[in-house]
């Protein structure tokens, strides 16, 4: 979203922002600590997505490497992308039982706008990581699932 | 939204075209919510593998438009050297060839003489343009079946 000197707010629609949010993944991000592709390179509708986390140093989730499943409703950006842990992991803000993400307490989905994707909310995941709530937690099995 | 009236009079004067003097074979219709994201159709030309067919594609025009291109991309699966899996369109109008004299309209046109004139030469999709050019045949073969399943309402 963005507004023009000229008053007009220029909507980009679902499709082309996924392609974008592809092409800028694609082209690798920084330290490669987050990651997200899509689950199959024909899905025209580009609903079903992996993304992967790599645990912060200097806490319980240090060099693990986490997997997630992002899938993409039709309203999004208006809404958030729906977020679940494939890996199993202890921390306050993912579902114990079904390892979905709790959206009121991950920054990036609770204060989303749609000029965000899905690159901010596995940053803000990755935050919480080493957040003083869940940097100590114990953690289950490396390599465990939900 | 964007109010009719915030829209650049470049928009608005080529979406007025478009529907009153519509190019043969193509439709571009503007969401009503958002006036900058077309639906549009393109009939596969008479003398192509696509003959027939129907394809769906969406454009959407950044804010920088006319400065820069038009995003366009097929939403029903086509089988050509230049189009990916994801309907992304290979073409240099769309790219480094862009000019702010170009339109809507000549881009679609220009998609048109895409399926009529396959470039394997300049491919996106390495797989079909390797086919379109060691077995013509079989390629053609392919796209019609192609477009046969998914450009053809039955």
């Amino acid at each position: 979203m963005q507004r023009l000197p000229t008053g007009e707010v220029v909507i980009t629609p679902r499709n082309f922002k996924l392609l974008e949010e592809l092409e800028h993944s694609e082209k690798g991000m920084g330290d490669m600590s987050i990651s997200y592709g899509l689950v199959d390179s024909s899905d025209i509708f580009m609903g079903e997505w992996n993304g992967g986390i790599l645990g912060p140093h200097g806490t319980q989730h240090d060099s693990r490497f986490y997997e997630l499943r992002i899938t993409v409703p039709e309203s999004y950006p208006a809404v958030p992308p729906r977020v679940r842990f494939v890996s199993r992991i202890n921390m306050s803000c993912v579902d114990g039982d079904t390892g979905e993400i709790i959206y009121g307490k991950v920054p990036a989905t609770r204060n989303w706008n749609r000029n965000m994707g899905m690159e901010q909310v596995l940053i803000s995941l990755r935050a919480e990581m080493a957040s003083d709530a869940n940097r100590r937690t114990r953690q289950p099995p490396e390599g465990s699932t939900f | 939204m964007s109010a009719p009236s915030q829209l650049p009079r470049r928009i608005v004067k080529e979406t007025q075209r478009l529907i009153a003097e519509p190019v043969a074979g193509i439709s571009a219709t503007p969401y009503a919510d958002n006036l900058r994201y077309f639906a549009v159709s393109v009939e596969g030309p008479s003398d192509s593998p696509y003959e027939k067919g129907v394809f769906q594609l969406e454009l959407f025009l950044p804010s920088d438009y006319p400065m820069a291109p038009p995003k366009v991309r097929f939403l029903t699966k086509i089988y050509h050297p230049n189009v990916d899996k994801l309907g992304r369109i290979c073409l240099d109008i769309l790219k480094d060839k862009w000019s702010p004299a170009l339109q809507i309209r000549t881009v679609l046109l220009s998609i048109q003489a895409l399926l009529s004139a396959p470039n394997p030469d300049d491919p996106l999709d390495n797989a079909v343009a390797e086919i379109w050019k060691s077995d013509e045949k079989e390629a053609l073969r392919r796209a019609r079946e192609f477009t046969e399943s998914f450009a053809i309402k039955k």
